[in-house]
């Protein structure tokens, strides 16, 4: 489709203020009277508290006052109410909050924790869900069963087992009797950090007047005034959240994370705010990690590639805390088919409490976690077949009139999959292989992807618009901006249904809860497709009130007037017109006499019709989906086992691309991230479940020269749903790079490898034991 | 001991009191409140803390505020001049190169240690000054680009 401003590269509105260093981020809020808390963390990642003794800290420099977790009568969570903003009895991992220190410097602060003695008594300690699960295990939350819980969850008394999701499609794990090749696997994607720039911080300021403000590194400012407003026992509107800028988040900045800890211990100093900016230490250690799961896999086909039957069992090392986790598992677990439809289905994941941090949500949300398996056990199906891999997936693509796990059929628009996988196809084949030689092993692989949204029954996001006399418009929305680009979304659609130039689109910068429209959360990829279309809703809203009051002005019907964006003019005369400026405050006649309303709207928007699932795992679910196709080209040192990747391709059905600048940069960014948790990144923990990576240079995240080249095209099959037609990007490019990767590296070596990352050491041993076999 | 520095920031003569065990980032950032500079990592491997002084790019976190004494220091709010940007500033906000912004400055600075210094500055003189840096959006691919934007305008500049 040909439109005016969407599917043109203009320029972030936040760009400049980021190069300037004028952009404010949370550690750049000033605010008069601060106050600075510094976090005491455990020896122990799983012990019983004996005894706090804060008497020395107390007595430090500049200190005012040591808080621990003693008498604290809540907890809290939007899934699991399983979690409390600081230990009262026990600590379940390495990084839990145990004591604080409020000084008048952050240094200050940081001094006196050494002085807080603490006695523990050490519990066995579980980093991984399979050794949580097993039998006679000690429980890390003895009074599970008393929490409250969502009604759709589960726990298994007794056990470490905070949720079993079960999804069951036709005859479930039965229908593996109409299979006649059958294959398994084991896949693991461990645990990882989203490790942004900008680690976590947040400010609390507990106020006289028995209000409470608060600035965070959040994209979730509704979720904290509400969980806050409920804790603390006052009114929603009397929580009041500001969200700066946001150095990046990658999910982890989703959910409640440190807020509530951080308002406890305000909530011993009122009058006064309490900034704590974390570490990067403390950012691995104390707020949300990311995968941790496990996937058993079991795929059925007919021996000429149909797939009949899958079944998933997913083992998640959730975390201390599940209430974060959970959501990740069932997303995990559900989509663990691919784009493939399987007749029957059996998928179970299992959210496992383990004494590592919480996991949360990740670029991707679980669906690179499964589709590592989905994708690697493709390519052994077809090895087994006998058949060319991508033409066995093409063959069970979810194309149009098939229906996914979750009895959700497909449609033409939900995207061509086919059309992408070609496309990749065709780039792989212009490009030649090189040959073995004396340095280098090479291998490429392509996999074929899909993602949809997490929804939740209430995730809209709404929209605010106003004209000004000139004809300039203001758009204030609830969405975080947290690099991805939305507030360059929102002026080229805004001018698009609008029909006024970008330039004359204002975007808010700050959110703040008290005046800023409601929104869920910014996550699943999903604000350019609601937030578009509450966008739309809005213009369309502002049009027709512009209409109703220059109906008046030129004393016509309503449904005879036009709008082009400058004016509002009579159908059949478009000489009898008025200039939307003049109808922005109502329109005031020559007698000072002013008719009709305030050019303003209000609107909101969700994806229609999300439901909770049945009990078996069945509903409209996902609603939208992007799929795609990814390809790695790569080479592997002989001599170290060194993995490189050279080319990485990629092609998604987007839909519509709103802005061509900012899309390939989302690929291009998220592509790296994926490779960083292929070839690097791990968060590691010892036996006694400390972390011992918690640092840049020990976890290392993809450099400059570690770039590859990378080809990205879109196809554009109009979505019904998203404006103009575009449907979600932001995290689809981090799923195919794992399985990708193994993939080709079968393709260059000849070995199986089942698990990430794929360090060089792994590489070398297996080339080393693959030379003592030959 | 605290101990009086004296010092050139953005321009400006300085006279401050510094405490022991200060780093430049702390004196930037909260002495001056100069809060363009940012704060990434605790070991000095994200690079998004880097100034420029005495026209080379250094890391403000891991060096000690005394050192400043003496030196003329700029920072990423000493580069525009009213609302005219500096080329490398232009080149980064107009390629792609910024997404959250949270390693824009220490880029932005890096650039301009190297580059209006050595406006000939090759590309693997320019990866090398890149390689210093952590960005977690953008894949480098838009930075990249805004430093080969950057350097030609800046060649274009000293014609």
């Amino acid at each position: 489709m040909n439109y005016k401003y969407i599917g043109k590269p203009y320029l972030r509105p936040d760009a400049i203020n980021k190069v300037t260093g004028k952009a404010v981020y949370l550690d750049d809020v000033r605010l008069p009277g601060m106050l600075y808390a510094a976090v005491l963390r455990p020896q122990y990642a799983h012990a019983l508290i004996k005894k706090v003794d804060t008497s020395a800290a107390e007595k430090c420099p500049g200190v005012v006052k040591v808080v621990t977790g003693a008498g604290c009568k809540f907890r809290y969570g939007d899934n699991i109410r399983d979690l409390q903003p600081m230990a009262v009895t026990k600590v379940r991992y390495i990084g839990d909050p145990v004591a604080a220190v409020i000084a008048d410097t952050p240094a200050h602060a940081r001094a006196a924790l050494d002085k807080i003695a603490v006695e523990y008594e050490p519990l066995p300690v579980y980093t991984d869900a399979l050794d949580a699960m097993a039998k006679g295990a000690a429980l890390i939350h003895e009074d599970m069963d008393d929490y409250w819980r969502l009604p759709t969850l589960k726990q298994t008394s007794g056990t470490n087992i905070a949720n079993t999701y079960h999804l069951k499609k036709g005859r479930g794990e039965e229908g593996f009797d109409e299979a006649e090749v059958i294959i398994e696997g084991e896949f693991n994607y461990p645990l990882g950090s989203c490790a942004a720039i900008e680690p976590h911080g947040t400010i609390v300021w507990f106020k006289e007047d028995n209000t409470i403000e608060v600035w965070s590194t959040s994209i979730c400012p509704f979720i904290i005034r509400e969980d806050l407003a409920h804790s603390y026992g006052i009114p929603i509107g009397d929580v009041r959240v500001h969200i700066t800028d946001l150095g990046g988040c990658f999910g982890y900045k989703s959910d409640i994370t440190t807020e509530q800890t951080i308002a406890w211990i305000a909530s011993f100093v009122p009058g006064h705010p309490v900034k704590w900016m974390g570490t990067r230490e403390e950012d691995f250690t104390s707020t949300l990690l990311a995968h941790g799961i496990r996937t058993r896999m079991k795929i059925g086909a007919k021996k000429d590639g149909t797939l009949v039957a899958i079944k998933t069992t997913l083992y998640h090392s959730g975390g201390a805390y599940a209430d974060t986790a959970v959501n990740v598992t069932i997303a995990s677990t559900h989509n663990s088919t691919g784009p493939y439809e399987f007749k029957h289905c059996d998928l179970t994941g299992y959210t496992v409490y383990t004494n590592t941090p919480a996991v949360g949500a990740y670029r991707g949300y679980g669906h690179q976690e499964s589709q590592i398996a989905t994708e690697r056990m493709m390519d052994m199906l077809a090895r087994k077949l006998g058949m060319d891999p991508l033409e066995l997936r093409k063959k069970n693509f979810l194309s149009e009139g098939k229906i996914n796990a979750v009895g959700e059929k497909m449609y033409k628009h939900n995207g061509n999959i086919l059309e992408c996988a070609n496309r990749v196809q065709k780039m792989l084949a212009e490009s030649v292989k090189p040959k073995e030689d004396d340095l280098y092993y090479y291998g490429r692989a392509q996999v074929t992807v899909m993602k949809s949204p997490k929804g939740a029954p209430f995730s809209t996001k709404g929209c605010y618009m106003k004209m000004n006399v000139d004809g300039s418009v203001n758009v204030n929305m609830g969405g975080a901006e947290v690099g991805q680009g939305l507030r360059t979304v929102i002026k080229q659609v805004a001018a698009e249904a609008l029909k006024i130039p970008p330039e004359k689109v204002r975007v808010y910068n700050e959110i703040d809860t008290q005046f800023s429209p409601y929104e869920w959360q910014t996550i699943g990829s999903m604000f350019t497709t609601q937030g578009g279309r509450a966008i739309i809703r809005a213009a369309d809203k502002l049009i027709a009130s512009l209409k109703k009051t220059a109906a008046q002005v030129l004393k016509a019907d309503e449904d005879f007037m036009e709008y082009d964006g400058e004016y509002v003019y009579l159908r059949n005369d478009p000489d009898m017109k008025v200039a939307v400026g003049d109808l922005a405050r109502g329109y005031i006649t020559s007698d000072g006499i002013t008719i009709g309303e305030l050019a303003q709207s209000v609107s909101d928007a969700r994806l229609p019709r999300y439901s909770n699932p049945d009990a078996n795992g069945q509903g409209s679910i996902g609603v939208d989906y992007t799929m795609g196709s990814q390809a790695v080209e790569l080479r592997i040192e002989k001599k170290t086992g060194k993995i490189l990747i050279d080319h990485y391709y990629s092609v998604f059905d987007v839909g519509q691309v709103i802005n061509p600048l900012q899309i390939r940069g989302s690929v291009l960014g998220g592509v790296m991230m994926s490779i960083g948790a292929a070839l690097y990144e791990q968060v590691i923990f010892d036996k006694d479940g400390k972390i011992v990576n918690p640092h840049y240079f020990k976890y290392h995240i993809p450099t400059f020269k570690e770039a590859p080249e990378q080809t990205i095209e879109f196809v554009e099959t109009p979505d019904p749903i998203g404006p103009f037609g575009a449907r979600g990007i932001g995290e689809h490019s981090v799923i195919g790079a794992a399985p990708a990767i193994l993939n080709a590296v079968y393709n260059a070596i000849g070995v199986d490898f089942n698990e990430i990352p794929l360090t060089p050491e792994k590489v070398k041993a297996a080339l080393e034991a693959r030379k003592e076999t030959k | 001991m605290s101990e009086m520095i004296t010092f050139t920031i953005n321009g400006e003569e300085r006279t401050v009191v510094i405490e022991p065990g200060m780093m430049l980032i702390e004196l930037i950032r909260d002495v001056l409140n100069l809060t363009g500079t940012k704060h990434g990592c605790d070991n000095s491997t994200c690079g998004t803390c880097t100034v420029v002084m005495d026209g080379k790019a250094i890391k403000s976190c891991n060096t000690p505020a005394e050192k400043a004494a003496g030196t003329k220091i700029i920072t990423v709010e000493g580069l525009a001049q009213g609302t005219q940007l500096h080329p490398v500033q232009k080149a980064i906000s107009e390629s792609g190169a910024v997404q959250c912004g949270f390693c824009t400055p220490g880029i932005v600075m890096e650039l301009y240690g190297l580059l209006e210094s050595n406006p000939d500055a090759t590309e693997a003189e320019i990866e090398q000054a890149l390689n210093k840096h952590l960005c977690r959006c953008t894949g480098y691919e838009p930075i990249r680009d805004g430093a080969l934007m950057a350097r030609k305008l800046i060649q274009e500049r000293k014609k």
